[in-house]
């Protein structure tokens, strides 16, 4: 079992695995232009992909009126708001006001910025600019993300381990599961599984899966 | 009570007149249950949680009431007695959001291109040109005039796009008039009301009402068109964060084309109109 919060172990290499990025989605969920609402902590995120594939993670927060920016659209490699199409480009910065197509937008009006980087098919976020890049789990595939409604230490802990980096053996197979605390004590569990895993093996891998989130879910309100 | 300020002597709509019944509509005002009923002889009344009586005003297809004491009659919107208008009750639109961010939301068209995308605005079709808003005080009422924009079908009797005149009246908290270019009657306006009832700070009933000159449309399409529209409304005003108003400059970046939702929130303050709002972020 692999267990962190500090630098964990994690393959044979004997390399470390910072766990200052957070997992926050599935590479796969967020196809190219398009956004979607994500959390890190106390932070609504909008993380969206622009249409040559950089990945974004943004506060979740027009500052013109307050629209959730994860309901805009992404047009080549800017995003915008669904409420006035305000468009936001590189560093967050806005640089169209569709009211006012002469204006040149003030340096000033801006998105806060997360950090954002993707590895193994996994998007992982951080408030600051982490030192290194998120982990990366050779011969492993991002499989699906689940949400759980009990405390991600009450997850990781049914599934043998701790921490946000957790290695199992779920129906048979060696998955990868990362912990992700979401708000009001639930959890998200993103899942990696062997990448040359038959599609009965991967059908059995998200019953059981799914059957572990009854069971956690259970405990938990059975404790409340 | 004390948080409902000033507010709590203003008029709301509650209820539309001709849905009354006998047994009524419970519901709430400012987080106060209330019941809207028609008594024996079909009179509107409201009564509070305790079944003590509120005021009551019958006036533009709605049933009004109200919390305290107002010093002031209901507006009024002469046009809707103007002969040939037809006068719609649209029916209610429940959002979960602050009845003030529901008015601002209807003040504004800069929205219409992304909103309301090849109804009443559409790209490139963007600009907001510049217009004149005031605070009239001898009505105490938001004024935006001479607001135009482009619209690619600016109603249901209309065809092909146009460039639509507006007027915006804000006459209560909690409710607007619209004016905007009649299509088949040139010289004069159509009348579109948006009637908000507070239920909580971040919950409301919406009761648009219509007054149109419009022969040919049959009334169940206005009232589907209208429906359409708000719905439209409805997911952007569920998604505004923080889901009050902030009345306090700072926290929202507003420009030209927001003069009238500016005003609006300046009178709100010198009103003390604050139900719905947050002042000074903690
Ligand atoms: S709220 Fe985002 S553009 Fe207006
Ligand atoms: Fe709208």
């Amino acid at each position: 079992m692999i267990e962190s919060d500090a630098p964990v172990t994690l393959d044979d290499s004997g390399d470390t695995v910072p766990t200052d990025w957070t997992p926050a989605a599935l590479s796969d969920d967020i196809p190219a232009a398009s956004a979607a609402p994500g959390q890190l902590g106390a932070h609504d995120l909008a993380i969206w992909r622009s249409a040559s594939g950089r990945i974004a993670a943004w506060a979740d927060r027009c500052p013109h009126r307050g629209m959730r920016l994860s309901h805009g659209f992404v047009r080549g490699e800017r995003l915008s708001c669904i409420y006035h199409g305000w468009g936001y480009g590189e560093g967050g910065r806005c640089v169209r006001i569709p009211a006012h197509p002469e204006l040149a937008p003030p340096e000033a009006i801006r998105v806060p910025v997360f950090s954002a980087a993707e590895a193994s098919g996994v998007i992982w976020v951080a408030e600051d600019a982490p030192d290194s890049p998120p982990p990366e789990f050779p011969g492993l595939a991002a499989f699906r993300s689940l949400q759980v409604a009990a405390a991600p230490e009450a997850v990781a802990a049914a599934l043998g381990g701790t921490g946000t980096v957790i290695e199992a053996t779920l129906a048979g197979l060696s998955v990868v599961a990362l912990i992700q605390p979401l708000r009001d004590g639930a959890a998200g569990l993103h899942l990696l599984a062997p990448e040359d895993s038959d599609p009965a093996a991967l059908d059995a891998l998200s019953a059981a899966v799914e059957a572990l989130r009854r069971r956690v879910e259970a405990a938990e309100e059975a404790a409340a | 009570m004390s948080e409902l300020g000033a507010m709590r002597d203003q008029w709301y709509p509650v209820a539309m007149t001709k849905q009354l019944t006998a047994q009524g509509r419970d519901t709430l005002l400012m987080g106060a249950p209330i019941r809207v009923f028609a008594d024996d002889g079909g009179t509107p009344k409201v009564t509070d949680g305790a079944g003590r009586a509120l005021p009551v005003i019958d006036r533009f297809g709605h049933v009004w009431t109200s919390l305290g004491q107002p010093e002031k009659d209901l507006f009024t919107i002469p046009e809707v007695d103007q002969p040939g208008r037809r006068l719609v009750d649209v029916g209610v639109c429940r959002v979960r959001c602050s009845p003030l961010r529901a008015v601002e939301n209807f003040l504004d068209i800069a929205h219409f291109p992304f909103v309301h995308t090849d109804i009443l605005g559409s790209e490139p079709h963007t600009e907001v040109e510049r217009y004149e808003v005031e605070i009239r005080d001898d009505v105490d009422e938001v004024w935006a005039t001479k607001v135009k924009f482009f619209q690619p079908q600016a109603a249901k009797s209309a065809e092909g796009g146009i460039t639509t005149d507006y007027m915006y009246r804000v006459c209560a908290p909690t409710c607007s008039v619209l004016y905007k270019t009649c299509p088949p009657k040139p010289e004069e306006w159509d009348v579109i009301a948006l009637f908000v009832q507070p239920l909580t700070e971040t919950l409301c009933d919406v009761w648009p009402y219509m007054a149109l000159y419009d022969d040919d449309a049959e009334m169940t399409d206005l009232i589907h068109f209208q429906q359409m529209i708000f719905v439209q409304d409805r997911s952007v005003l569920e998604n505004q964060l923080p889901a009050l108003l902030p009345l306090d400059p700072g926290r929202e970046i507003p420009t030209r084309a927001d003069m009238t939702s500016i005003a609006y929130r300046r009178w709100l303050k010198r009103h003390g109109f604050t139900y719905g709002a947050q002042l000074v972020a903690a």
